[in-house]
């Protein structure tokens, strides 16, 4: 566009050529506008694709399709209970499905539980776009599926909880529903404590695994060993713990029969309950136990000499001792014969204010909760008369979980140090608790235990394990059963600590309702049954758990 | 000014074939990423099946019957030895303290 006009001289300029002369700046004005906006583009360009900003990306929300993404569950080392994997999930379009009849009889032929009549239903919905047929299948049956060739049928990659343990500690891990969130036991607290991601696709958590304090090894052991026991004696549960009473850590709690927690719907049976956390028992003489710590902690001492010829009358009751020793015993005596009088004597010369306080003080008198949920609350007497005093002396008239009362008992043999059970791997015990005995006292209850043990006419006599010190105390409890007691179905239990020298493990095994069985000569007592079985539980965990052998009993 | 108006046609011309092919390279690289990130979510899915498969496999109840028909069994408390402590009764070498 040179703007270049040749004049001819003389002559006016033709009047085509006349044009308004536009200033040579204005020009370069429009150009540089031109470069600018040009190079604003091409400069952006440069910005968008060189930026390293957050990604950008559009999530498409399907409200029916949210599940949980959840952490893994190891062991306190580190092998896995639980983790999420992928799994196929499939769903339908009603809107483009061709064939509703077809699809329901040929899906009928994968899956013969199928509910055909309610799945007709939701395929009739033309309005409907999603209708899930069949959640978390193996890839096994969604190639079956895929090889019906049905248009319409889809599938989506779904979380699924997996159980690679089996049952293993399938009442402290609890389950979780069918969009994986937690719905009992720990699996719940994770959903409440730890936190769960909701996700619309097959996203795994990145969360960090929960380390429980449970052993795997140990827990097996004691899972087997009331296993045999549950078919030995035939008992109708059996359910053991085993604590750690430095720290109050859980590392194997078992309840008998068996859940499996890839089954939520088996946790409802009342036959399936937890025993140990999820059930509340008179628990018989073990308690003694308590009174007797009770009764050392307030100055008596093991050499303390205690009538007890006469059995005890309150009211209409009369209280006797299973075995009279026809002689007054000492309270060591007291502890390892396992006399009611005995027991209930201590109760009373404590009275009823220092023996509830004491009970109260060791926790056995409210409510408890662990990570896999509340403890089954305690079932304590109204009021506390002399015959509450003695029956509850001989743990009768009061109903404790069995988690509560071994947390209580640990902390007896333990220095005397109040413990809170957990099922996490080194929670920090609340620390200023007040001490609920003295160490004395608590070595005395250890000595005690051992004492039961080693004696020849002591009912823990079944419970030796040569080089582990065993310390235990045996526990016969007749159920309630309509306001009266029945002589046949008993709970019988073995309270147990090793080694006895310095406490470090506490057991507690207990077995529903045992038969009499030629090897127990028909009995039913602690002593034949819960207490070899404490001894086989021992022999095999204590290895396990790190627990030296004394060398001097090695070579008995 | 010709020249200029050369120059700008020409600088059109290169930033249009530029914006086309910075687009065919995004698609590209966005593709790229995706297949990769299948291939990722493919792997991390197979490492949490392999992962409990392991588990399963190595399950104390399976380990314990495999064990018991080996002729195995729970260590006894004569098995274990300290050291420094000989064993009475036993012909197990006394290790030295220290050592």
């Amino acid at each position: 566009m040179r703007r270049g006009v040749t004049i001819t001289p003389g002559l006016p300029p033709p009047v085509a050529s006349v044009r308004p002369r536009r200033p040579i700046i204005a020009n370069v004005m429009l150009l540089a506008t031109v470069v600018l906006a040009f190079g604003t583009i091409a400069g952006q360009l440069l910005y968008l694709g060189t930026k390293n900003g957050p990604q950008l990306s559009i999530a498409v929300t399907e409200q029916a399709a949210t599940s949980y993404a959840r952490p893994d569950i190891i062991d306190r080392n580190g092998r896995l209970l639980a983790t999420d994997v992928e799994a196929p999930s499939l769903f339908a379009d009603p809107a483009i499905l061709l064939d509703k009849d077809e699809v329901v009889e040929k899906l009928a032929t994968v899956f013969s539980d199928l509910d055909q009549a309610e799945l007709r239903r939701s395929l009739s919905d033309k309005t409907r776009r999603f209708v899930w047929v069949r959640r978390g299948l193996s890839p096994a049956v969604a190639q079956r599926i895929h090889n019906l060739g049905l248009p319409g049928l889809s599938f989506r990659k779904e979380l699924r909880r997996a159980y690679p343990a089996g049952e293993l500690a399938g009442h402290v891990l609890g389950s979780v529903n069918l969009d994986n969130k937690g719905t009992s036991g720990i699996e719940k607290y994770i959903d409440e404590a730890v936190g769960v991601e909701a996700v619309h696709s097959a996203t795994l958590s990145d969360r960090a695994p929960v380390r429980l304090s449970l052993d795997m090894g140990v827990q097996h052991t004691l899972e087997d060993e009331l296993e045999t026991a549950y078919r030995r004696y035939h008992t109708e549960g059996a359910a053991g713990v085993v604590l750690d009473v430095k720290t109050g850590e859980i590392v194997a709690s078992a309840s008998l029969p068996k859940i499996d927690p890839a089954r939520p719907g088996m946790a409802l049976d009342p036959h399936l309950i937890d025993r140990i956390a999820g059930g509340s028992y008179e628990l018989g003489s073990v308690f003694k136990t308590i009174t007797v710590a009770m009764a050392l902690d307030a100055g008596t001492t093991a050499a303390t000499v205690f009538d007890v010829r006469q059995p005890l009358v309150s009211g209409r009751f009369t209280i006797t001792d299973m075995h009279p020793a026809g002689r007054p015993l000492s309270v060591a005596e007291v502890f390892t014969h396992s006399s009611n009088v005995g027991a209930g004597m201590m109760a009373l010369g404590a009275g009823p204010e220092k023996f509830s306080d004491f009970l109260k003080r060791a926790g056995l008198l409210d409510p408890m909760k662990t990570e896999a949920g509340p403890i089954s609350p305690p079932q304590v007497p109204q009021k506390w008369d002399q015959l509450e005093l003695i029956t509850v002396s001989y743990g009768h008239g009061i109903a404790v979980a069995p988690l509560q009362f071994a947390t209580a008992a640990a902390a007896l043999v333990n220095g005397g140090t109040k413990l809170v059970p957990t099922f996490l791997k080194y929670r920090s015990n609340t620390p200023g608790a007040l001490p609920l005995v003295s160490a004395e006292t608590s070595r005395e209850i250890a000595r005690l235990m051992r004492l039961n043990v080693l004696d020849a006419d002591g009912t823990g006599k079944r419970a030796d394990v040569p080089g582990y010190r065993v310390g235990g105390k045996t526990g016969t409890a007749e159920r309630a059963d309509n306001g009266g007691y029945q002589k046949k179905a008993v709970i019988s239990s073995f309270l147990a600590a090793f080694p006895t020298d310095e406490p470090r493990y506490l057991t507690f095994v207990l077995l529903f309702e045992p038969d009499g069985i030629g090897e127990t000569n028909g009995q039913r007592t602690a002593s034949t049954n819960a207490a070899p079985v404490t001894a086989r539980l021992i022999r095999r965990i204590a290895p396990q758990l790190g627990v030296a052998p004394q060398e001097t009993a090695l070579t008995d | 000014m010709r020249l200029l108006n050369v120059v700008s046609f020409c600088f059109t011309v290169a930033s249009a074939f530029l914006l086309y092919s910075l687009n065919y390279e995004t698609r590209r690289l966005e593709a790229e990423v995706q297949t990769k990130e299948r291939v990722a979510d493919l792997a991390r899915s197979d490492i949490a099946i392999l992962k409990a498969e392991r588990s399963h496999l190595s399950r104390p109840d399976r380990i314990d019957s495999i064990a018991r028909a080996q002729g195995l069994g729970p260590p006894r408390a004569e098995q274990l030895a300290r050291p420094g402590v000989a064993l009475r009764g036993s012909n197990a070498p006394r290790l030295a303290e220290g050592q």
